[in-house]
């Protein structure tokens, strides 16, 4: 076990790998300098799952050029206490904004913290490319309209309206039949624990209870007990590991529910490193199942890997693909608006949100719908398998 | 006639004295009976632990009418000096299956982390709270969220700020039956240690030369002082007590639990002042009955499905004890500072 953290150590390691970055570009021709805000959650349990997303996009940063311009990186960590911060997103966006070669952002991770920033880089018609916001109402309906004042917010993530009912048609195929719902009551537990619970019980399935209990809780022994007196067969939990996922699934253990399939999405799916749910939950985080809502059999995937570990001497997992490819989007829109002749804001928006053709990206071919929503709708769904997740399907919600 | 009105006197005052452990059993019967044995072992367990940390918060209230809102962070930092022991000075990795190993561990954990938070919470008040003991009430109080923060940071920068897990001595699969309910043994551990602990609590406050000598601080320091009371010597053991039992609490948080994080501190130090004003702050047998008894709401709103009510609840609950009953449950002191 260890004891001691290596936050101090992976600070530096960014840091190093930042000077990198810059250090790479600044090497090629001297001209202007653009930046590319990278702005996720990077302590505490959130680097787990954010940090990997963070390293693409620094990656595909560094390996780009464009003739005539230097192009830069620029982090910004929103996570306070080990958890993302919505309000602190907010002002990254600010700081983002304010700094006037800040052409395009990459990120947040968290959708309660996308809902924070959109209005803001929305105003100043600043690019945004997401890897991993999945909650459906940031772009979709009324809410997201509401929640934009222009167009210039993609993600390469499809949504919870997918990936909830993808999980559920797991559940089902798995022989779930009488499931007991927690959720963590914030915008993405609840809303992929609601999407989930429909589709369940559209297919046929009975929700036994359903409840949820805030970031915060640490006693989930009332909420295991629960389950067990409603005589549930699988549980879903709504929500991700820094909300409890981990802790209630030891309490569903002590409960002596341990057996029982538990079934997250990607809130759960955050590798295997200090903080995560498979580290946290130990032996009990066997047979659990957990969705990304991103392709997992990218094209030229090997490749990748080997040049991603050889930048940062460890796998790629979770969404450092999606960073990687939000980055891409990004430079080509770059790259569009100096063949056009104008580097600004709006051109490099305009370059990406009115493409209408498709981008290549490492995760294949990626195009946004009319409110920024990517076209590949995939759904990839995983098992612990041996203290890991393994991948086990994916289900294409085509285009 | 005479010899009437004595015994009916007599017979009223033994039911006054039986009327608080009358409607203790009361509550009980009742809780038992909506909860269901399962939820019941829950909530007596999370109370457990509650009024443990509670009880250090009241002393410190009751001796020197100090807020004490780093108590909460005292208790997490218990946690992890439990964790540390546990993992890292005595290699445990896991359960224990061998009976006397398991006790041998269990008891030098114990030992040594009440021992070591002990130590830290006298240093705590001879630092940060002994050179403001003149001074206006809002300093020491204002103080207190300082060395709140402190602690929070401290274990942050050793041990990070995502969860870490602590070793589970006691096999979650030992349990015994009752009525058709399996109740794990860590529950009955969990509550028999700390019920142990506050009757140990309550003897020495009520049988011990010291113990007189806190309660007549608590009373009237200056007086006691005269009496040749050693004030310093009595606030400072206070002090022991109190984060000797947030101790004690740690390491029952961590075997019950198997984890902790340095935001720990923050909720159960709000829930354990919640406890103790219910309780009448000041008392420590209120104190106890007060984490039972949010530990109760608490359970019983998951239990019904209303899990995220479950705070709103018993700051609720607070609230209307404020306006309505400052003196709480079981308290004396008149609520004015409360």
């Amino acid at each position: 076990m260890k004891v001691f953290n290596k936050k101090g150590l992976s600070a530096l390691a960014a840091v190093a790998i930042l000077a990198a970055a810059c250090g790479g570009s600044t090497a090629s021709t001297a001209g202007k300098t653009l930046t590319i805000g990278i702005s996720f959650p990077l302590n505490g349990s959130a680097l787990a799952s954010a940090g990997p997303a963070r390293d693409g996009a620094l990656l595909a940063i560094k390996e780009a050029s464009i003739e005539g311009y230097t192009l830069k990186a620029k982090v910004l960590d929103h996570a306070k206490e080990g958890a993302h911060n919505p309000d602190q997103a907010a002002a990254d966006m600010l700081t983002f904004v304010g700094q006037e070669d800040v052409v395009a952002v990459v990120g947040p991770f968290n959708s309660a913290s996308a809902r924070a920033q959109i209005p803001v880089s929305s105003e100043a018609g600043l690019l945004q490319c997401s890897p991993s916001n999945t909650n459906p109402t940031l772009t979709k309906g009324a809410d997201g309209e509401a929640l934009r004042g222009g167009r210039n917010y993609v993600r390469v993530a499809t949504t919870d309206d997918l990936q909830g009912p993808a999980v559920a048609v797991y559940a089902k195929k798995n022989g779930a039949a009488k499931i007991y719902i927690l959720d963590s009551t914030d915008a993405y537990g609840k809303g992929v624990a609601d999407a989930f619970e429909a589709k369940f019980i559209a297919d046929g399935g009975t929700v036994v209870g359903r409840q949820g209990l805030p970031t915060g809780t640490t006693d989930f022994s009332a909420a295991a007990t629960a389950a067990k007196a409603a005589g549930a067969d699988s549980i879903f939990y709504g929500g991700v590991t820094s909300d409890g996922a981990p802790l209630f699934r030891n309490a569903l253990a002590q409960a002596g529910l341990g057996a029982l399939p538990f079934y997250g999405a990607d809130g759960i799916y955050d590798g295997t490193s200090e903080g995560s749910y498979i580290a946290i939950a130990g032996a009990n985080a066997e047979n659990s199942y957990a969705s990304q809502a991103a392709i997992e059999n990218i094209p030229g995937k090997a490749d990748f890997n080997v040049k991603f570990k050889a930048e940062f001497g460890k796998d790629a997992e979770g969404y450092a693909y999606a960073g990687y490819a939000c980055a891409q989007i990004i430079i080509e829109g770059i790259a569009a608006a100096v063949a056009g002749g104008d580097v600004t804001r709006e051109t490099v928006r305009a370059a990406v949100v009115d493409k209408g053709a498709a981008f290549e990206t490492v995760l294949g071919s990626v195009s946004f719908d009319a409110v920024g929503d990517t076209t590949q709708r995939i759904i990839s769904l995983y098992k612990v398998d041996g203290g890991a997740w393994k991948f086990v399907e994916e289900i294409n919600y085509g285009n | 006639m005479a010899t009437a009105s004595v015994t009916s006197s007599t017979a009223g005052r033994l039911l006054g004295n039986l009327r608080l452990p009358l409607s203790i059993l009361a509550f009980l019967g009742l809780a038992l009976g909506v909860l269901g044995i399962d939820q019941f072992v829950n909530a007596m367990t999370l109370g457990a632990i509650y009024a443990l940390v509670a009880l250090g918060y009241t002393m410190v209230y009751g001796i020197i009418e100090l807020i004490n809102f780093a108590h909460g962070d005292v208790f997490m930092v218990g946690s992890f000096v439990a964790m540390f022991i546990s993992s890292s000075l005595l290699g445990n990795e896991g359960a224990i299956t061998n009976v006397p190993m398991l006790a041998a561990s269990v008891l030098i954990l114990f030992a040594l982390t009440i021992s070591v938070m002990a130590l830290l919470g006298a240093l705590i008040e001879r630092l940060a709270y002994r050179p403001l003991r003149r001074a206006p009430k809002l300093a020491p109080l204002i103080t207190a969220i300082g060395v709140s923060f402190i602690l929070q940071n401290v274990i942050q920068f050793f041990f990070g700020p995502t969860i870490v897990t602590v070793p589970q001595l006691v096999p979650i699969e030992w349990s015994i039956q009752v009525s058709g309910s399996r109740v794990p043994l860590l529950n009955l551990f969990v509550i028999a240690t700390s019920v142990i602990l506050m009757v140990a609590l309550q003897l020495f406050i009520s049988r011990t030369r010291t113990g007189r000598a806190m309660r007549t601080t608590s009373m009237d320091r200056d007086a006691s002082s005269l009496m040749g009371v050693d004030i310093n010597r009595t606030i400072m053991i206070t002090f022991l007590i109190g984060s000797g039992l947030a101790g004690a609490a740690g390491v029952v948080h961590g075997l019950y639990y198997g984890n902790t994080t340095f935001g720990l501190g923050f909720q159960s130090g709000l829930k354990a002042f919640t406890a103790a004003v219910l309780g009448g702050i000041g008392n420590t047998a209120g104190a106890a009955l007060g984490g039972f008894l949010i530990a109760f709401v608490e359970v019983g709103a998951s239990a019904f499905g209303y899990g995220r009510w479950g705070g709103a609840i018993v700051f609720s609950l607070l609230v209307i004890f404020l306006v309505f009953r400052p003196t709480g449950l079981l308290g004396s002191h008149t609520g004015d500072r409360a």
